[in-house]
């Protein structure tokens, strides 16, 4: 009883408040609601004024962290640094080293074609030019380089045709296991002294004097001089790398560089930047200081916003970036990249594909066409329709105009007539599953999806998808552990022979080893024939046969559509050598002491 | 000295034995005897929430079960003609001749004369036929496509492609074609391929078509009817639009929700039973046996879910094309149950000290008997619990692991893989990530309200607390 007056009183300077309010709206009996609630709102204002200082504060501080951290870390910023005369760009991936004779990934590739130059190179037309090599000819057998003599090294040294015999022999050497050791097969006992069977000094490769190099080949072929463009085919200082202790190429110091740029620094796995060489003997037609690679990503998305942010020079556009790209009103380019992607077939004994009737009913099913145009939706893909792609040139024109493919065209009927024929050569009721090998990219797995439905709903055949990382993908090709793998094929020379010769009996990249004789006979001839037309026609024979035999089933041609800073000009993407060429590309509006450079920049603002 | 001897003396009377009249006038003050579910049920029913979120499961359940056999699409089933679509799109098409390759770049006499950029034939979603003149000094030209109107000439949109043969002037559009206006763009290229500033524009009005047998074998029409070109058909219905392959999303929620809903209900159905079959062997044995169990809960606690859940899909060499689905659910089981043996154990140590155990012991109960009679029904509240807020868990882990790309193999679907996919095309196609999310949002949100609502119902201690 007591204490009840206490809580009356305790509770009057609450009310006095409401009163002050209930003057202002007289009659109104909710005053203490209305109390509470303003006190309520009250207290919620403080607590989101003092949330949203306090992440903002935090944000503000955060930011000036990073921006604290990365001044340090990273080299620069921006797309384009016209001050220096610089440009950032991406890696796709962490290279693994950069040894060009034992290189065989597309990464270190792109690099070493910066830093490294081989005897010929490829130009801003895509011609073959001299690089080391001044003058070559080809005579019999025996082809004969010579050899400039302002080439240097980043030591100073000069380039001579020693390191050049020293290099293509220590890629020969058994010891040294480079996996692209048979490309330099063409050479005179190349092949016999990779395996183990002749001494290395046999192998027809001489260094005549300092500058003149002599290659004697196996037979005379006509592309050699195309191949000796190729990554493997590089030259190594011999004193430099015995100096490595087996560390050559694993670090930017670990390395001499003969080409237009120079690894100036390598984090690893973050970053890269290349300077100008100053011994390169071409340096004036250099006209960047540096290339930053600040990013090694090969997430589009993630590419796309640091392009938004002009964070970086140039990156390729996924079909659902294109609308966005269009919006933006960016300069979009395409790019073919040159390889052909295919079904391939299982030939090996036992397997249900071995089946020609199997085959032929599995491609008159699809419509390459309808994957490239409805499923995949990028207009750098072309529909496939031969092993050899389009850009291949022929004797005079584009190969595929002298010889166009044949091709399947879909027809469903005829497919399930191809079904039933094969089912009663194999005397089976029922296909059993079929294996299909695919990678396990978010667009491999598109594509196998496309096709596992595609063949249900024609054929009734069931698939099953294996999707592995590429290097378990590639050890079940090697195996045979597949009845169709979706694979591709990218060139490694400018000659049709680089796709001619892959179902070939011999060639081990015939994963589905496919053998034909009559195959064998016109790769033969196509090996070691002079007459551009005769070697045409073969290709032509092989196209016909890979044909008629279903041996694969053309997918597409791999192109890509790519968004470059409009200031950057004169970067190339290349089919052959560095996928992304910046070695003839300039800054537009950068200062440039180059007496040409006024000129350039004048056409460049056209 | 007693109080009792030299009290007043009373004298009973023979009334006082007799029996008292009906006493109508007194309150019956005894509530309807309810039993515990009935009990439950009735708080249940008071809680809104709990209320619609009962609802929103039976709801799922029937959209799982039923759903299917309502809307009979198949989930794998690709409508390449609709791809990508969003839900409610125009789907009127008109019956088109069939696809004929151009070869050499012909005109439909509808279409003869004029200059410029200008098309050859009806622009159809099958096929965009584009004509030009030579332009003077021009030997290869650049096909652009855009989506917006042309204004700058550094951006003419998508370049299609390179025309580079001598004597076409002609090109023939057929990526990805929507019923829709394009902007067409062709540019003359110089020596080096590079786009020159002399360029023509169109402005092209897709019109969306099916060839007659497309739409045959479809079954767009009825077997009897005729169709000529230039019919009006309606293409498929896909009342949650398509994905990026052109399946229809609402037959995929259903098929993904029914692996969903495989791995909510029968995984914690499975390591609840073993947890309370463990936690209360646990608890009624005490002593050095519970020890000895209870740490080896404590072991499998510390493992880790991912690695294990990885392990168990090397171990059971799931294959090519095989599903993920029983090795989740076995590594679902065998990690998870500790925690409702943790609490069985606590509720069987606390139950076995009580009064009436003590009682029902002295009275000679059998352990069989306390075990059926006084420990399980005591403690399946908190076990039904439990029940419910693991099942919304377990969607949530198969759904996370799914849409890393562990669970279910293709063609099937699951709430997770389809967002996954949905990922991809989130900015354009918005419709492919929303649906699957929203449907794992509503499910394990509905779940835990169910849940809450439960443990309100049935904890005994909360009805003392009213």
């Amino acid at each position: 009883m007591q204490q009840e007056p206490n809580y009356r009183q305790s509770s009057a300077p609450i009310e006095s408040e409401p009163a002050v309010e209930a003057d202002k709206v007289p009659g109104d009996n909710s005053a203490q609601g209305q109390n509470l609630i303003s006190a309520a709102g009250k207290q919620l204002l403080t607590f989101a004024i003092v949330a949203v200082v306090g992440l903002l504060v935090t944000m503000f501080l955060l930011d000036a962290l990073a921006g604290l951290t990365s001044s340090q870390s990273t080299v620069s910023s921006s797309a384009i640094d016209y001050e220096n005369n610089e440009i950032t760009s991406h890696l796709r991936d962490e290279p693994p080293q950069m040894n060009s004779m034992r290189s065989t990934d597309s990464i270190s590739g792109q690099v070493l074609n910066h830093v490294m130059e081989g005897l010929l190179r490829y130009d801003e037309h895509g011609d073959l030019v001299g690089g080391v090599a001044e003058q070559w000819a080809l005579n019999g057998n025996v082809m004969t380089f010579h050899l400039r003599e302002n080439a240097r090294w980043s030591n100073g040294e000069a380039v001579t045709a020693h390191d050049f015999e020293f290099a293509w022999k220590n890629v020969l050497a058994p010891s040294t296991g480079s996996q692209y050791a048979f490309i330099l097969y063409p050479i005179l006992n190349a092949e016999a002294a990779n395996n183990g069977e002749v001494p290395l000094d046999d192998v027809g490769v001489q260094a005549v004097d300092d500058f003149t190099l002599e290659v004697t080949l196996e037979t005379p072929i006509a592309y050699f001089d195309r191949m000796v463009a190729f990554v493997t085919y590089m030259p190594a200082n011999e004193a430099f790398y015995e100096q490595t202790n087996g560390r050559y190429g694993a670090d930017a110091d670990e390395l001499l560089y003969n080409g237009p740029f120079m690894i100036e620094s390598w984090v690893h796995g973050a970053s890269m930047r290349l300077v100008k060489n100053p011994y390169y003997w071409d340096k004036e037609r250099i006209r960047l200081d540096a290339i930053n690679f600040a990013h090694m990503t090969s997430d589009p998305n993630t590419l796309l916003n640091l392009f938004k942010d002009e964070q970086i020079v140039m990156t390729n556009l996924g079909s659902q970036m294109l609308e966005e790209a269009m919006f933006q009103g960016w300069q979009i380019d395409r790019f073919m990249e040159g390889t052909v992607w295919y079904i391939e077939f299982n030939h090996r004994d036992g397997r249900l594909t071995t089946n020609k009737n199997l085959r032929m009913a599995l491609t008159l099913a699809q419509d390459p066409g309808e994957l490239v145009n409805r499923v995949i939706k990028l207009p750098g893909y072309l529909p496939g329709e031969s092993l050899f792609p389009v850009w291949l040139q022929g004797k005079e024109r584009p190969f595929r105009q002298e010889h166009p493919a044949p091709v399947y065209e879909r027809n469903i009927e005829l497919a399930r007539e191809y079904l039933q024929k094969a089912l009663d050569e194999m005397e089976l009721e029922e296909l059993p599953p079929l294996a299909l090998l695919t990678g396990d990219s978010p667009n491999a797995r598109m594509q196998a999806e496309y096709y596992q439905e595609v063949f249900q709903r024609n054929l009734g055949i069931d698939v099953v998808i294996d999707a592995q990382i590429f290097r378990q993908r590639l050890d079940k090709m090697t195996s045979g552990e597949f009845d169709l793998v979706m694979a591709g094929w990218g060139p490694d020379y400018n000659d049709p022979l680089t796709f001619a010769d892959l179902f070939a009996s011999w060639n081990l990249n015939n994963r589905g080893r496919y053998s034909n004789p009559e195959l064998d006979a016109q790769i033969r001839i196509a090996q070691s024939s002079l007459d551009t037309g005769e070697r045409m026609q073969a290709f032509a024979e092989i196209q016909r046969i890979i044909h008629e035999d279903v041996v694969i089933m053309p997918n597409y041609e791999r192109g890509y559509v790519y968004v470059t800073h409009p200031e950057l000009k004169g970067m190339l993407r290349r089919v052959i050598g560095a996928e992304t060429d910046f070695t003839y590309a300039w800054i537009d509006g950068a200062r440039d002491d180059r007496s040409g450079g006024d000129n350039d920049n004048q056409q460049g603002g056209e | 000295m007693s109080q009792y001897n030299d009290g007043v003396h009373r004298t009973l009377r023979d009334s006082d034995f007799e029996p008292l009249g009906e006493q109508s006038t007194t309150p019956l003050l005894v509530r309807p005897s309810r039993s515990y579910w009935q009990d439950a049920w009735i708080r249940l029913k008071a809680n809104r929430r709990a209320l619609v979120s009962l609802y929103l499961v039976i709801g799922l359940l029937l959209f799982t079960f039923i759903g299917p056999m309502i809307w009979r699409v198949d989930p794998a089933l690709q409508d390449v003609d609709q791809i990508s679509i969003a839900p409610g799109a125009d789907r009127s098409a008109l019956v088109a001749e069939a696809y004929e390759p151009w070869v050499n770049g012909q005109v439909e006499p509808d279409f003869a004369g004029g200059s410029g950029l200008r098309l050859a034939a009806e622009p159809t979603t099958l096929r965009v036929r584009l004509l030009w003149d030579p332009m003077p000094g021009a030997d290869n030209y650049r096909v652009y496509r855009n989506n917006y109107p042309i204004e700058d000439p550094q951006a003419l949109g998508i370049p299609l492609a390179d025309i580079t043969r001598d004597n076409v002037y002609w090109y023939e559009d057929r990526l990805d074609l929507r019923a829709r206006d394009y902007y067409y763009a062709v540019v003359v290229l110089d020596e080096l391929g590079q786009p020159t500033d002399q360029f023509e524009t169109v402005e092209v009005n897709v019109g969306r078509v099916i060839t007659a047998v497309e739409a045959r074998n479809r079954g767009l029409v009825g077997a009897g009817e005729s169709l000529a070109v230039g019919d009006e058909v309606m293409m498929p219905w896909h009342p949650l639009g398509t994905d990026y392959l052109g399946r229809d999303m609402l037959a995929r929620l259903m098929a993904g929700a029914r692996v969903s809903l495989f791995i909510g209900l029968l995984a914690p159905l499975l390591y609840v039973v073993i947890g309370v079959v463990y936690g209360a062997s646990a608890g009624f044995l005490g002593g050095k046996a519970d020890q000895v169990m209870m740490r080896f809960a404590d072991f499998v606690v510390a493992l880790p879910f991912l690695l294990f859940m990885i392990l168990f899909q090397v171990v059971f060499g799931i294959g090519p094309g095989e599903s993920g689905i029983v090795p989740m659910l076995i590594a679902l089981v065998v990690l998870l149950w500790p925690a409702t043996a943790r609490l069985v154990r606590g509720q069987i140590l606390q139950i076995r000290e009580e009064a009436y155990v003590s009682a029902a012991k002295l009275l000679g109960a059998s352990h069989h008997y306390l075990i059926l009679r006084h420990m399980i029904p005591n403690t399946l509240g908190v076990i039904l619990v439990t029940l419910t807020f693991a099942v919304p868990s377990a969607i949530f882990t198969e759904a996370f692991l799914s849409f890393i790309g562990m669970g279910v193999a293709p063609p099937t679907a699951s709430w997770g893989s389809m967002c996954n996919e949905g990922l991809k095309n989130m900015l354009t196609h918005p419709h492919e990530l929303v649906f699957p999310a929203a449907m794992i949002s509503i499910t394990v949100l509905a779940f835990n309200l169910l849940g809450d609502g439960l443990r309100d119902a049935l904890d005994a201690k909360m009805r003392s607390a009213e």
